[in-house]
């Protein structure tokens, strides 16, 4: 951290400052007045969690439990689910190649796309950070691509763009890298999602954006002051300030990426093709569940890919004591 | 840390999951209880929903105008989508028991909503509401489930050969003038030579599992009988996808160039000069065409045996009506009215496909293309056999696994002994 | 007790305390630098704009390409330019023109952007700021609901949704919206206020205010970025859903624009794609032009954090 002197100024009348810094003497917290304002608390908490409460039971957690159930059944949607135990469970991982194709892929889309697509968003939001000329026209502009949505459009301009002789194939050309057309290629469909989901970082970029503004200025300029050049003042003021927004973006992406569906759908037009190469898992689930009429298979795939999920994201709220800087929590 | 406090508080939780849960769970079966007889002062609304685009959409908007002039008492409330969206929400709707009146239907999907008791039987509506005159014995049969007559057959196609006259002159190739499958992946050589590398004669016809029963039934089997049974084993089903290994090797359009069209397919982006497929799918070919194209060629599929009655038709759509309907006569009348009457035929003309009702049917102003179709259902005649029995539940399914199969074939990532244990593979899961 | 006095009460300014440079004589050099850094950093953006914008631009190009130029001409330019796309789109489908369509993604855009934003803060403050027993299950609760794919809830949804005969109505769409059913506008404003100093909120406590006081006067201000973050995100999504208003609407009246712009596609007829991607661009505009307007508040109003208003 950078070890600029600063001084905390309080300002305001004499009385309210003298209260603010006045420390609180043990003697003062006393057990019944404990006990009553952790009562007060948790009525005022459970007070302001109403409305999340009753979407939370209502339209989650019943369905989501449902959804446990129909994991042990076999249900076709029309008649009524028949009880089959870890049937489902058995075939997902010793008797479906489509399966474990469909994690490989998806590992790979996650583990690659996500720290890609942060890369890239951060990038651009410091980029737009640096000056505020022209700020409106350009954040719009690195917008709009996430604004298209889950359209046909999106695949005949995707398609149109990675086509044989078209433009990212003309620009490789140019650096004598000849990779003929993206689209229909097994080999190329991966990266080709990649960096469609890289194309539509408007969301993260503005996340970051927000957060890098919310950086006081005056740290730059202590640690300018200090000697610090460009990449020691990113590391120590930059990525501390923004690590509650790292944290947040990083948590949503990775689960993001292992749920991605539309993009896949569209682009493959519902097959996961070329060969099963955008096969990813919640499509595969879809397919399975809505086409095919196996519900409970489907559903006993979500909740693999939701065990999956949790337990990394436990794994990130874990770790986040341990490089995540919030400001509000520090005294 | 599973502290006792945390116990608590998922069990309740879980206890107010249950609660929601109870509610949530469908309960008894609401079966109608059909009224004696049609009254044609009651005022009834129905709910009637289609696939299509927004041309379709517009006919059925005139349609239903039409029929209100002859039942100014019942109102129609139509609804619409793109096919696969339309089918997920029928399969949403059929769990919450609540399916529109009348559906325009898919064969793939009738004996799965047949069986489940979705659909309401016709049978008693048939030869009056319902006028069986104008429909032919072997149509009528086509929408008959395990005894009951659940769809009405609204329109019919039969398997064809669709051929690009202009890219043949261009080629200098003649038009392919009937043989064996193997006659046919010659022809295709040819055009493909003499196209020189702007298009390719055609594609590889191993993909279409169409293509293979039209041959199984040549050779007297089914493709799937009625208890899901095939009529192949692993050793017909690897030659068949042998017999199209010249056309993915050498002359016919590679697989990457295709999906580069997607959602257009080869045939419709010029890219191809002929496509096996059903016969009304030829107005959409000319649409993506484009300008530029103004015929087509529609010829019969190769032979696998001679004088064999291989071809059938196959309804492009059928109407059916929800076994839910609180007003079953009204649907009747209104199933009636899309299926046989003039003033429909007249609307629709061949959007729907050719209409299966002869008044329908008479009533239609067939522009060429659909003429086309007409004449071309009529030569083939002597080849048309008994329909295949409804197919089994789970066909689209395995429809769509073999095309898959055949483009990973085409690829070449896949080898056809693997590509037969897949699909095998496959049919075990679907079917068992 | 008013707003200012707690601000006046406890202000929290970080002050430089080296004293300023004498920058009168660095100043010719120190200007050309930054014109020279200005340009350099004008032209990288520009170039990489460029590079993101393409494909944007090649779709409002296609608009005007005839439907049979998709699939043959994959350039930028089209080879016959025609207006008929845009006629076709103001036509509107099946009778229901074109405006309905915006109208109806529009109510239920701004109706989804108030219920998340109130009932997301209510839930984010109680999260970040009270402590209450049960916090910490019902937080990974919360974390718990992002994780599972939409496709597994829906259909118990829609069978709760058809008992309570709220089919093809609005309300399924909407409702859930003021129950902070969206776990990512809570989580999102929770990493927001728990970066807030509580310097102020103590200071409010001192001075006797409850909760409910520091949520209204305090935090809410001061997180109004976020909350102008997660409008403009709750507006996009759901200007953008698909799945909702395909499940929930029946009557063609009722269709949002994603489902509108379905219906130029059909397989088993014809595909009019000129449609579809004329469609798809105007339907493009209108959060295009909210976004624009809305993001002004969203970065500049973040930098008086802590300072005085």
């Amino acid at each position: 951290m950078s070890t600029t002197a600063t001084r905390v100024i309080v300002t305001g009348d004499e009385s309210s400052r003298k209260t603010l810094l006045r420390k609180r003497r043990p003697e003062e917290v006393g057990r019944p007045g404990l006990r009553r304002r952790e009562r007060r608390e948790t009525l005022t908490g459970y007070g302001f969690l109403i409305p999340w409460l009753i979407g939370f039971v209502g339209l989650t957690v019943g369905p989501m439990i449902y959804s446990l159930y129909l994991s042990f059944t076999r249900y076709d949607i029309f008649s009524d689910p028949t009880w089959i135990g870890l049937d489902n469970y058995i075939r997902l991982f010793t008797d479906d190649p489509n399966f474990i194709q469909s994690s490989q892929i998806t590992l790979i889309y996650v583990l690659v796309g996500t720290p890609i697509t942060l890369a890239a968003a951060l990038g651009v939001a410091m980029l737009l950070n640096f000056r505020d000329k022209g700020s409106g026209f350009f954040r719009s502009a690195f917008y709009a691509p996430s604004l298209i949505g889950a359209s046909v459009s999106v695949a005949i301009v995707w398609r149109a763009m990675f086509s044989n002789d078209g433009p990212v194939d003309s620009s490789l050309s140019f650096f004598g890298i000849d990779l003929g057309g993206w689209v229909g290629n097994p080999d190329l469909a991966v990266p080709m999602m990649i960096l469609l989901a890289v194309w539509m970082f408007g969301a993260t970029m503005v996340i970051f954006l927000a957060g890098l503004k919310q950086i006081p200025k005056e740290l730059y300029e202590a640690a300018e002051m200090d000697g610090a050049g460009a990449f020691h003042r990113f590391r120590a003021v930059t990525l501390p300030m923004l690590s509650p927004v790292i944290f947040f973006n990083l948590l949503l992406g990775l689960i993001g990426a292992f749920q991605v569906f539309a993009s896949a759908y569209i682009i493959s037009n519902g097959s996961g093709g070329p060969a099963g190469m955008t096969n990813y898992i919640t499509l595969y689930l879809y397919k399975r569940g809505f086409s095919d009429g196996q519900m409970g298979y489907a559903a006993a795939m979500a909740w693999v890919l939701l065990i999956v999920v949790a337990v990394i994201a436990f794994i990130l709220f874990r770790t986040q004591r341990s490089w995540v800087h919030y400001s509000g929590d520090t005294r | 840390m599973f502290s006792k406090k945390r116990a608590i508080t998922v069990m309740a939780f879980t206890a107010g999951a249950a609660v929601v849960l109870a509610g949530c769970a469908s309960g008894g079966n609401d079966a109608a209880q059909p009224a004696a007889t049609f009254d044609p002062d009651e005022e009834v609304t129905l709910d009637l929903a289609f696939w299509g685009n927004d041309i379709r959409a517009d006919l059925y908007n005139q349609a239903i105008e039409a029929f209100n002039e002859e039942y100014p008492n019942i109102t129609v409330n139509s609804t619409f989508l793109a096919f696969p969206e339309f089918w997920e929400k029928r399969q949403t709707e059929a769990a919450g028991k609540n399916l529109p009146d009348v559906m325009q239907f898919d064969y793939s999907y009738l004996r799965q909503y047949s069986q489940n008791n979705l659909l309401l039987d016709l049978e008693p509506y048939l030869g009056n509401i319902i006028d069986t005159e104008p429909l032919p014995e072997n149509i009528l049969d086509i929408g008959v489930v395990d005894g009951k007559t659940t769809g009405i057959a609204t329109s019919t196609n039969a398997w064809g050969l669709f051929t690009n006259p202009k890219l043949l002159e261009t080629a200098g190739v003649e038009e392919f003038e009937g043989g064996s499958w193997e006659d046919y992946s010659e022809w295709i050589a040819e055009v493909t030579d003499g196209a020189g590398g702007a298009f390719w004669g055609g594609s590889d016809f191993s993909g279409r599992i169409q293509n293979l029963e039209l041959q199984l039934r040549a050779e007297g089997k089914d493709l799937f009988d009625e208890d899901g049974q095939p009529g192949f084993d692993e050793e017909r089903l690897a030659e068949f996808w042998e017999s199209g290994a010249d056309i993915r090797e050498n002359s016919g359009i590679p697989q990457q160039r295709v999906e580069e069209v997607v959602p257009k397919g080869a045939f419709d982006s010029a890219l191809t000069a002929s496509e096996l497929t059903w016969d009304n799918f030829g107005a959409g070919y000319l649409a993506g065409l484009g300008a530029d194209y103004t015929e087509l060629g529609l010829i019969e599929p190769p032979i696998t045996e001679e004088g064999a009655k291989d071809l059938y038709l196959k309804p492009s759509m059928l109407h059916s009506v929800s076994a839910n309907t609180e007003h079953p006569e009204a649907a009747a009348t209104l199933v009636d009215f899309l299926v046989n009457s003039p003033q429909s035929g007249e609307i629709f003309g061949t959007n729907r496909g050719l209409p299966a009702s002869e008044t329908a049917l008479a009533a239609a102003e067939l522009d060429p293309l659909s003429q086309q179709v007409k004449d071309y259902e009529a030569s083939i005649a002597d080849r048309l056999g008994d329909a295949p029995p409804v197919p089994i539940v789970g066909y689209g399914t395995l429809e769509e696994k073999f095309r898959q199969i055949g483009t990973e074939l085409n690829f070449g990532t896949m080898t056809v002994d693997e590509a037969v244990s897949e699909f095998f593979t496959e049919m075990d899961v679907v079917l068992g | 007790m008013t707003t200012s006095s707690f601000s006046e009460a406890a202000l929290v300014q970080v002050e430089n305390q080296v004293d300023p440079d004498p920058k009168e004589t660095a100043r010719p050099r120190r200007v050309k630098r930054k014109t020279w850094q200005t340009v350099i950093w004008l032209v990288a953006l520009l170039a990489v704009t460029a590079v993101v914008l393409y494909p944007l631009l090649w779709l409002f190009l296609s608009t005007f390409k005839p439907n049979s130029e998709f699939g043959s001409n994959m350039g930028l330019l089209p080879e016959n330019f025609t207006l008929e796309n845009y006629v076709k789109v103001s036509e509107g489908i099946a009778g229901v023109p074109m405006w309905r369509f915006f109208a109806n993604s529009l109510l239920i855009a701004v109706v989804s952007v108030i219920g998340t934003v109130l009932s997301s803060a209510l839930a984010a403050y109680a999260f970040a700021r009270v402590h209450f027993k049960g916090l910490g299950v019902l937080f990974a609760a919360m974390i718990g609901t992002l994780l599972l794919p939409f496709h597994v809830l829906i259909i118990p949804q829609y069978i709760l949704f058809n008992r309570l005969e709220l089919v093809d109505t609005f309300i399924p769409l909407l409702l859930p919206k003021f129950l902070a059913t969206e776990a990512f506008f809570v989580f999102l404003l929770v990493q927001f206020i728990r970066q807030m100093p509580r310097d102020m909120d103590e200071a409010a406590r001192i001075d006797g205010a409850g909760h409910v006081r520091i949520f209204w006067s305090i935090i809410l201000p001061l997180i109004k970025p976020a909350l102008i973050t997660c409008a403009i995100f709750s507006f996009i999504w759901a200007w953008n859903d698909f799945l909702g208003p395909l499940l929930y609407l029946t009557s063609p009246e009722n269709y949002p624009l994603p489902i509108a712009l379905r219906l130029y596609n059909d397989q088993s007829s014809t595909s009019d794609f000129g449609a579809t991607v004329t469609a798809s661009f105007l339907a493009l505009l209108p959060v295009l032009l909210f976004f624009l307007v809305f993001q002004r508040f969203l970065v500049d109003g973040v930098a008086t954090q802590g300072l005085k208003g």
